[in-house]
């Protein structure tokens, strides 16, 4: 107890120092005058009174230590001190102050930016309670398991020979739920997937949105409460029951302007009506995974009434689709091994019924037991884990940049330190000659680095903050690189990484000046003789090689993201891109199918066909250049489907006029006709690349091929020159074109491409009147023009080159700052000796070459090392030394049209790097060959 | 004349207090003066290491400082007990007692066996 009082009482004192430490020597003064006084009445004389009094006090100056050391906190008082000398320190020499706040600033704000992705992408768990509570399901099962199809995106890792999922069926699902006993180790089990582009009404507006299905118990499972009305329960979940439907936040507030009075408001999906009861809390982003931000949420059970005879869950047709996340939360105490037990042989005999008969005469009917699926379990405190781990490697990689461009800020700053250390080397030796403690100077030198990096981090949050936008720029959906919509924020774990990246910059940057600074040697400093001193230490060389060798990585590595991005950029597509205005529509959402659908087609295209503006309209199934496909299994004439081998072709289907329009040269045979409809026998249309890898010398018109999953031949009719198909960098693939008409009930979205007379933009308008005469409730939706989607489609490798050139820049220029102020540093040393030589004959020439060749020495050492880290990078990750699931791409991949190690790229940095090198090296060669001997001589 | 005696740090808490409990609001000086008169000289003191003494008291809370007037019209900080002060007085009294008493036994067994 007294010791806090003491404590509290020190902290007062911190406050009042100089008022308390100003009484304490008037109460001195006056003791002593009292005693003063009495000794002149005891009849000394004065000069004795007071003489007779000091001694009695005993020392005055160590009365007031120890009373200074009682009266406040020693350690704080010492370290505002430190600061405030650092303070004085710094604004001494502004420049070099503003120019290391703010490439800290740079460094470390970059650091904060990609830190606010990494946690918001891998670290943020969800908005729920007890989140570590969540366990993920997730299968594997010898290759041999047949499934009767899936739908999703699944990151499993498993033993090469197995395969694995993340994605389970629907009455696997229910089966598992129903073997569930009351002791079950887990206290609730969902399930719960995508439901994509459907078509919402609300009052007259139609669009497109993107929607999950949930099973019952979800949101009780993740304790969530709603933020408005109600959210989905057991009852909800049969589909007998009333349709309820669930928004985000985000939807509530965009469509709905955030009323509260939805509750009880129908909302038209796929044509069927639901009611709306209930909004989620805004921190709750509608779902587990990452990437995926549904507008709203359903009960799995009225999946069916979307998407009818498609449903995922399985119809009397057709069974289900292996398109479902299963998770669960464990009751205290109990372990996800527990849970992965207890429902283990429930999903293994579900998942084994559930299998479809061999398809191939190679497959086996009954499964040998060692290929039997298992069920595994994986941590589910951050949500669905698959997207995630996939955007891991871009992160590190992206990571591992900015933190190269740190180092080298940090690697200029303890070149700054070092420099201004040596000229204060006179004013740091005497203090160590009265003895002054070297730990005590050390951590006066540290405490300004620590400032400067405390300052730098400020600068970098703010920096952070406001590069927000270019951070979301990054997480756009076309780029893919970073999941899209995902919540940015500098929240207290970003700001704690700010604080423990500063502290470390600082203890980077500064230990070793001021452990140089320190250690001196007193005799030779206080000599204070400049002779001794021979420009730049080996340290700082070391340094600034280190500072160029990075640059130029980076460098290179922008150039040659740029060269593939000019290089994809102009690579030929075999079709015309210009003035192409494409969009899509999705009638079948609307409800049409069959005739009605063919019938809105044509009327459509009448419209179409004669607007102004429009030169010609078509539309296919896939849209060219923009990340789309379509493909199947085939069989070629007199191949049976139990023992042929496996042809694959990509597909497309498109409009009589499609090869026309795209202007894709039509090469021999017939094109397609309006009387190619579903009443005539079927046709084809092939690449030259299909022709020549099925079809090799023989002639390829005529021929008839049937696929494995259908009815009937198709005739091969006509030949077109190859095209590009999903996007600009891959290979040429065989394409196999069949007729709109022909294809029936397959009809899905469909792309639409209007060649244009004029910008394709000016005509969107008529676009959406035309289809809203048809039909008021049709939204057209991913409108943009044919090079803006090849553009988009180059999002990621845009993206590279953009980080890498501008991080390489910014390393450079801090490299160029570091040459320039190392070499003036030196120069301003050498001053003496430059002097000598011009005493000696040493012309202006010769000086300035003397100098610039010291600084290109150390630029080409620096190039000559990167060079060589670069040359080491490449055969590491081509060794695969890193493994294959976490470098899935090495460099090789990510460029096109180049090698990594491209002579004219290396060479033009080179070049690039050694210019701006001797312009560092050029301004302090100047100075040094201006210097005057007989001055540089005469001061020592 | 005897050898002079250190004084040990605890006790001269004790003589502040005391002094001050006696004496009344006292400055530095004053309370200086009065410990080395009533220990006729026997003690060691120096004169300043009171100061620290009565930071350290004041920071415990058992006395108050104020500024004030002296008799001889000279501006002086004016030191006082305050309640919580007084009750350590007491107690550290009892103890000094208590603890004198067990010494004595020890140093004298003849006389406790009385």
């Amino acid at each position: 107890m007294n010791r806090i009082r003491i404590f509290l009482a020190r902290v007062r004192g911190l406050f009042l120092k100089r008022r308390l430490e100003r009484e304490l020597d008037d109460e001195i003064r006056s003791h002593l005058e009292m005693q003063i006084e009495e000794n002149l009445h005891q009849g000394m004389s004065t000069a004795e009174a007071r003489y007779a009094a000091l001694r009695k006090f005993g020392g005055v100056d160590q009365v007031k230590e120890v009373y200074r050391e009682e009266r406040s906190l020693l350690g704080v008082e010492t370290l505002l001190r430190d600061l405030r000398y650092g303070f004085r320190m710094l604004r001494r020499s502004p420049g070099i102050t503003a120019v290391a706040i703010l490439s800290l600033g740079l460094g470390i704000g970059a650091n904060t930016a990609l830190f606010t992705v990494v946690d918001a992408v891998l670290l943020k768990t969800l908005p729920v309670e007890a989140p570590e509570q969540l366990i993920i399901f997730e299968w594997q099962a010898g290759r041999p398991f047949r499934m009767s199809g899936m739908s999703g995106t699944s990151n499993v890792d498993v033993p090469p020979n197995m395969r694995g999922l993340s994605l389970f069926r629907y009455d696997v699902f229910e089966k598992m739920q129903q073997a569930r006993t009351a002791d079950s180790p887990l206290s609730d089990l969902f399930a719960f997937g995508p439901i994509r582009e459907m078509n919402a009404r609300v009052g007259e507006e139609a669009e497109i949105i993107d929607g999950q299905g949930v099973s019952g118990v979800y949101y009780s499972a993740l304790r969530l409460q709603p933020s408005l009305g109600r959210v989905i329960t057991e009852e909800d979940n049969q589909l007998s029951a009333p349709p309820v439907v669930v928004l985000s936040d985000r939807y509530w507030q965009e469509r709905f302007g955030a009323n509260p009075s939805v509750i009880g408001q129908q909302l038209i999906l796929n044509k069927q009506a639901f009611t709306i009861i209930g909004v989620t809390p805004p921190a709750f982003t509608g779902t587990l995974q990452v990437d995926y931000q549904p507008a709203v949420t359903i009960p799995l059970a009225l999946e069916p009434l979307l998407r009818g005879e498609n449903s995922r869950l399985g119809t009397v047709k057709r069974p289900g689709v292996w398109w479902l996340n299963l998770m669960g939360r464990l009751k205290p105490g109990a372990t996800a091994e527990q849970a992965q037990q207890s429902l283990n042989s429930a999903f293994q005999s579900a998942a084994l019924e559930a299998m479809p008969p061999p398809r191939k005469a190679d497959q086996p009917a009954q499964l040998d037991p060692k290929d039997y699926p298992r069920l595994l379990t994986e941590s589910g405190s951050r949500g669905m884990q698959d997207r995630r781990k996939s955007y891991a490697p871009t992160i590190y990689g992206l990571f591992i940049v900015v933190a190269l461009v740190l180092l080298i800020a940090c690697a200029n700053l303890a070149n700054l330190l070092l420099a201004r250390a040596t000229l204060r080397r006179p004013e740091i030796s005497v203090r160590l000659a009265v003895g002054a403690g070297r730990w005590r100077l050390m951590r006066q030198l540290l405490t300004e680095s620590l400032l400067l990096a405390v300052l730098g981090g400020a600068l970098g949050v703010f920096f952070a903050f406001w590069g927000k936008g270019a951070l979301v720029a990054m997480t756009n959906r076309d780029t893919g690189l970073l999941p899209s919509g995902v919540d940015l924020n500098l929240n207290w774990r970003v700001l704690v990484f700010t604080l423990l990246v500063s502290l470390t910059t600082a203890l980077v940057f500064g230990l070793v000046p001021a452990w140089r600074a320190t250690s001196l040697d007193l005799t030779t400093a206080l000599k204070h003789s400049r002779r001794m001193t021979s420009g730049a230490s080996r340290l700082s060389k070391g340094l600034l090689v280190v500072q160029v060798a990075l640059s130029a990585l980076l460098l290179a590595g922008a150039g040659l993201f740029l060269r593939t991005l000019y290089n994809l950029d102009h690579v030929n597509l075999g079709f015309n891109q210009n003035n192409l205005l494409v969009f899509k529509l999705q009638p079948q959402q609307g409800g049409y199918k069959d005739e009605r659908l063919v019938k809105f087609y044509q009327q459509l295209f009448e419209k179409f066909d004669h607007l102004p503006g429009v030169q010609s309209a078509t539309f296919a199934r896939v849209e060219l250049i923009a990340a789309d496909n379509w493909f199947n299994d085939f069989l070629l004439p007199g191949e049976q489907k139990e023992t042929a081998p496996e042809h694959e072709t990509m597909r497309q289907m498109v409009r009589e006029n499609y090869f026309a329009t795209m202007e894709i040269p039509f090469l021999r045979g017939r094109q397609f006709t309006a009387k190619d409809d579903q009443h005539a026998p079927r046709v084809a249309i092939v690449n030259e690349t299909f022709a020549r890898n099925f079809f090799p010398g023989a002639e390829v018109l005529g021929q008839r091929i049937r696929f494995t999953d259908d009815k009937g031949e198709v005739e091969i009719v006509g030949v077109v020159a190859d095209t590009k198909y999903e996007r600009q960098r891959e290979d040429i693939k065989p394409l196999f074109y069949t007729p709109w008409q022909q294809e029936g009930d397959t009809i899905g979205t469909m792309s639409f491409a209007l060649r244009t007379t004029g910008e394709p933009a000016a005509l969107v308008t008529a676009v959406r009147q035309a289809v809203r005469e048809l039909d008021s409730n049709m939204p057209v939706t991913e409108v943009s023009t044919q090079t803006a989607r090849a553009h988009a489609t180059l999002g990621k490798e845009r993206l590279y080159a953009r980080l890498l050139s501008f991080f390489g820049m910014l390393a450079l220029l801090l490299a160029a700052i570091g040459l320039f102020g190392v070499l003036a540093h030196s120069v301003s040393q050498r001053t003496n000796e430059i002097g000598i030589r011009m005493a000696f004959g040493a012309r202006m020439s010769n000086i300035l070459r003397l100098v610039i060749w010291q600084g290109m020495k150390l630029v080409l050492f620096g190039l000559a090392v990167g060079a060589a880290c670069g040359y080491g990078l490449k055969r590491l990750a081509a060794s695969g030394i890193f493994g294959l699931d976490n470098w899935q791409r090495p460099m090789g991949d990510l460029l096109y049209g180049v090698n990594a190690t491209d002579p004219l790229t290396l060479i033009t940095i080179g070049l690039l790097l050694t210019s701006v090198a001797l312009i560092a090296c050029w301004i302090p060669a100047r100075r040094a060959a201006k210097v005057d001997p007989l001055v540089a001589l005469r001061y020592e | 004349m005897a050898e002079k005696q250190e004084v040990l740090p605890g006790t001269l808490n004790l003589l502040v207090l005391k002094t001050l409990a006696t004496l009344g609001p006292l400055h530095g000086y004053g309370i200086a003066r009065r410990i080395e008169q009533v220990s006729g000289d026997l003690l060691e003191l120096n004169q300043g290491t009171i100061y620290p003494a009565l930071l350290k008291l004041e920071q415990l809370g058992w006395i108050r400082s104020k500024w004030s007037v002296s008799e001889n019209n000279r501006r002086a900080k004016y030191y006082s007990l305050t309640a919580a002060g007084r009750k350590q007085l007491v107690e550290e009294e009892e103890e000094w007692h208590r603890t004198s008493l067990i010494v004595n036994r020890f140093l004298n067994p003849a006389e406790s066996k009385t």
